[in-house]
């Protein structure tokens, strides 16, 4: 089999020339004729229950956008069982055929990218740039863990003197449970099931309750490009369903995307080994962030104050990317403050399926109402110095918000909010701003404008932050180009679309034969 | 649809006569000698001679001219000459082998007098430079300037520098500078002298006052995914400019920019042009980017739109090579799209010269406007006009501030109507164009990098 060739980011669309956009406009109404969408429980090849959980439109919730199933316990652990067999076959395989696999996958996603993309506007509100972006998102992990695999398969190199010969090599774990958000509806659970599938394990995907439509397409492109049905089960449900997954014995590496609150616990849960679990399970967890910008006194605002509305609002501050803090030195804190007012005071809030908005509706109910929350006790602790204007009535909508002059306590410049909010305050010094996000509990993205390359040395030294952008947003890594992943309490585990990320689904094994016969070196 | 079409009328004579390519290549090579022999040498110039040779050292080092541009990016932001100092010490510590004179630079930014004085000496030199390619911090100031061109046989078309345009009160004080150049400029224009090259072609009068708009300024809200976001909310501030401009009799420019703003800008040109109360004015006129690979298939639809909007005067048409070229390649690059420019400079220039034919082909429903500093492209705009039977009255030749100066006077000195583009602003908002002039101007692939590294005369007249 010939190797695939070398990796490149999968081409997004190019929306500025109108014919991209009359094609996903069309595909778009293509997928409304069809919905709802049907989703079923999936394991073994089986396709069981499609009811039991609704997805909704979060910008028109009247409209069901898929009915799925919903997984529980037995669900579960059928699917563990099935995955259990499936990982012998599926692991037996050579590197190569399972890259060619997911380059097959791959392929089918980039043939349905506009019905993709559409579907992720209607299940999850994302505006078209981002929905595409997601969707080359997903094909690039395919492509890249499948390259990534072929290359671990090689083994790591060790030293060798005469008469042993030494191998270090990596073998798949087993059965991963793969826990996906949806916020990148498809990219993230296909980076995580693909990583654990590359390495040749068998995975049993839950997906949000809130994007099951989005995670059937993603495992229908896998089983069609040749995923054995027993080395991938689809388990739509709720947080029980993967709690399930997350107790199962039988589970090697539990790989989640989410909130803190629950990838700390599911740490906490995998470390139960009962006596019939022979092994240590391995958890993968990329959690929240509070992430912070600094601008320096000799930032550029032309294009700091761009990069930052867009990283903080975009998808309405639903990634756990977004830039949710800022921190400028304090001489330039007011002319930055206005601009930023002034150019969130453009934003564009509406449907996500209108080219050109900026914030689209949050996913829910609970998020919208989580949102308000913070920003009542934000006004409640010091000012809202900007406060958005009129929302759509309909839809799960918050318009953008700016907090200012908030005590150094205050929840909203510690806790992870999720949405439109963001705070901006002085700092007397860039140091004084740096200690500030070291004192956070979280360390996932953070951003410096600066012209300073004296100031940029110091700062990208310094920050704990898992992903630093230098004069540029702080949202969209591409896979390949920049690994993503938080430290401290923003996430365990190595960086996904990086070059080490498959050692998490791998253990090592090494060998060392003697090949000494008689006092003679026999090689 | 259209009156000058396929039979009669003179569009239709000229078509028929058009010269074959190549029979007025000897032309083409005999006007650019002239030309080149014509423009006052940079030795009576002992200033630009001076910026000649600092821009020939910067070009041909990488580090420095990284150096320089982040220098010259960053003085506006710098609160002293010390600050300005420090950041100067960083950019160079970058260069590998710094020249003699910059590692004295570099040790006099070890004590606090020394970078005081290093500080200023970057600050003088930096104003220097930028003054050489943007006339005034206002229009009021750039009067003298502006006659000063005129009474030497040269028209300007200013162009008013400003920040990225990211709130409304950003756009609504863009607006009101460009009204307020308006009324500067018109006032002040009453008063110089006649010169008919400038003022008139076949086609009737030509405004005295010439604005280059630029969208971008116009409005926080351009989205290149929802071109119609930024023309709506750019369009309540362009109409009344065109009014007063139709009322003043000057000229209103379309300025083009990068890819990611064209669409707006061109439909928004379209749209407001083609509205009943400016189709008797003003006079008006669009940007086309030669390096664009679709920018055939944009003159068509340009030429397209004007025969089915009979306006009154001729829509102008400024043939540029594009000054956003590193920016789209590196775009493309990054979002793994096909490059939207020629990315050879050889197809970049033929493209330009098959334009620069194309639009004079379609005179009289355009006013052709070529816009160059390579010698080869103005030379060839002249001898395709003579070959057409054109003396020279239809033919718009255009130049920037401070790059094309010694162009601009030898055309001028021939009875070429010329006109100058003069940007106007103050440091701050000048330093994104200043930095991209500094780019073509040290850059090895443009004509004037050629020039200065002295390949010879006909090598660089010679067709692309």
């Amino acid at each position: 089999m010939t190797p695939p060739a070398g990796f490149t980011n999968e081409p997004t669309l190019e929306l500025r020339r109108a014919a991209a956009r009359e094609a996903l406009r069309e595909a778009l109404a293509e997928l409304d004729r069809r919905l709802p969408l049907s989703v079923p429980v999936i394991v073994g090849g089986d396709r069981g229950a499609d009811s039991g959980i609704e997805s909704t439109d979060p910008g028109r919730p009247d409209r069901l956008v898929a009915s799925a199933g919903r997984a529980g316990e037995p669900e579960a652990a059928a699917a563990v069982e099935a995955a259990t067999r499936g990982a012998r076959d599926w692991g037996a395989r050579a590197a190569s055929e399972r890259a060619a696999i997911l380059e097959r996958a791959a392929a089918i996603l980039r043939e349905r990218r506009h019905a993709l993309a559409a579907l992720e506007v209607r299940e999850c509100a994302k505006p078209w740039a981002e929905a595409d972006a997601d969707v080359c998102e997903a094909i690039d992990y395919l492509r890249y863990y499948g390259r990534r695999a072929i290359e671990l398969e090689r083994g790591a190199p060790v030293e060798q003197v005469p008469g042993e010969r030494n191998a270090m090599r990596y073998v798949p774990r087993g059965v991963c449970a793969v826990i996906a958000p949806w916020n990148f509806p498809l990219a993230i659970p296909a980076g995580m099931a693909s990583g654990a599938l590359a390495a040749g394990n068998a995975v049993v995907l839950k997906p949000a309750e809130q994007s099951p439509a989005c995670a059937l397409a993603l495992a229908e492109a896998l089983h069609e490009a040749g995923v054995p049905p027993d080395a991938l089960a689809l388990l739509p449900g709720y947080g029980d369903a993967g709690a399930a997954l997350v107790r199962d014995p039988r589970v090697h590496v539990i790989a989640f995307t989410g909130s803190s609150a629950v990838g700390l616990e599911i740490v906490r849960a995998s470390a139960e080994t009962p006596e019939a679990q022979h092994h240590v399970k391995r958890v993968v967890a990329e959690m929240g962030g509070k992430n912070c910008v600094i601008v320096d006194a000799d930032a550029d605002l032309d294009e700091a104050v761009p990069a930052i509305v867009h990283s903080a609002f975009g998808y309405a501050g639903q990634k756990c990317s977004a830039a949710a803090r800022v921190i400028c030195h304090e001489a330039l804190a007011d002319a930055l403050l206005e601009r930023l007012v002034g150019a969130a005071a453009v934003l564009r809030v509406g449907q996500a399926e209108r080219f050109g908005t900026d914030v689209p509706p949050l996913i829910e109910r609970d998020a919208q109402e989580r949102v308000e929350r913070y920003a009542a006790a934000a006004r409640e602790a010091g000012e809202l110095a900007f406060a958005g204007g009129e929302v759509p009535g309909e839809g799960w909508f918050c318009p953008p918000r700016i907090a200012i002059r908030q005590p150094p306590d205050a929840p909203v410049l510690r806790e992870e909010v999720f949405g439109p909010l963001l705070t901006v305050e002085a700092a007397p010094t860039i140091e004084e701003a740096c200690e500030r996000v070291e004192a956070l509990p979280f360390a996932l993205t953070g951003g410096l404008f600066s012209r300073s390359p004296a100031t940029v040395e110091r700062v990208a030294a310094r920050l704990p932050v898992g992903n630093l952008y230098v004069n540029r947003g702080i949202t969209g890594a591409k896979v390949g180009r920049q690994p993503f992943g938080g430290n401290k309490r923003s996430g365990v585990g190595s960086k996904a679309g990086g070059p080490d990320y498959l050692l998490q689904f791998v253990e090592p094994r090494v060998v060392c034969e003697n090949t000494m016969r008689h006092g003679l070196v026999v090689e | 649809m259209s009156r000058s079409g396929a039979e009669g009328g003179p569009a239709g004579a000229a078509r028929a006569e058009r010269p074959a390519p190549g029979a007025y290549e000897d032309e083409v090579a005999r006007i650019g000698r002239e030309l080149a022999a014509a423009m006052p040498s940079a030795a009576r110039h002992p200033l630009r001679a001076l910026d000649a040779r600092a821009m020939r050292a910067t070009a041909q080092d990488r580090e420095l001219r990284a150096a320089l541009f982040r220098l010259v990016d960053v003085t506006p932001a710098c609160r002293s000459l010390e600050d300005l100092a420090r950041h100067l010490n960083e950019y160079l510590a970058a260069v590998d082998e710094a020249p003699p004179s910059l590692a004295t630079a570099m040790r006099m930014a070890h004590t606090k007098a020394g970078r005081r004085a290093l500080g200023a000496a970057a600050s003088v030199a930096i104003r220097h430079m930028a003054h050489r390619f943007i006339i005034a911090e206002s229009p009021r100031e750039a009067l003298g300037t502006l006659a000063g061109l005129w009474r030497r046989g040269m028209a300007s078309s200013l162009d008013l520098l400003g920040e990225a345009t990211v709130t409304e009160a950003e756009a609504d004080r863009y607006a009101e500078r460009c009204a307020g150049a308006l009324e500067d400029l018109a006032q002040a224009a009453e008063r110089w002298p006649s010169r008919p090259r400038l003022e008139a072609d076949s086609a009737g009068p030509l405004p005295r006052v010439n604005l280059s708009i630029k969208v971008s300024a116009l409005t926080p809200r351009i989205h290149p995914e929802a071109p119609e976001l930024g023309r709506e909310d750019a369009a309540r501030r362009v109409r009344p400019l065109l009014r007063r401009a139709r009322e003043l009799g000057a000229h209103a420019h379309f300025d083009s920019e990068s890819l990611d703003t064209l669409e707006t800008t061109l439909e928004l040109a379209k749209e407001l042009l083609a509205e009943d109360e400016f189709r008797a004015g003003p006079s008006a006129g669009m940007v086309l980017q030669a390096y664009l690979r679709d920018s055939p298939a944009m003159l068509e639809e340009l030429l397209g739109w004007a025969r089915a909007h009979e306006r009154e005067v001729p829509l102008t048409v400024r043939l540029v090579k594009g000054a956003y070229w590193d920016h789209e390649v590196a775009e493309a690059r990054q979002e793994g799209w096909p490059a939207p420019v020629f990315e050879r400079k050889a197809d970049c220039d033929r493209n330009f010269e098959a334009l620069t034919r194309r639009l004079l082909d379609e005179r009289p429903l355009v006013r052709p406007a070529i816009a160059s500093h390579n010698l080869r492209s103005i030379a060839h705009a002249i001898a395709y006009d003579r070959a057409l039977g054109g003396d020279g009255r239809d033919l718009e030749l255009q130049v920037l501030r401070g790059l094309g100066d010694e162009l601009a006077e030898a055309l001028a000195a021939r009875g070429h109507r010329v006109r100058a583009y003069c940007p106007v602003g103050d440091l701050v908002a000048g330093m994104a164009y200043l930095v991209r002039r500094l780019l073509e101007n040290t850059s090895n692939e443009s004509f004037l990098g050629e020039q200065q590294r002295g390949v010879p005369l006909e090598e660089l007249l010679a067709a692309p």
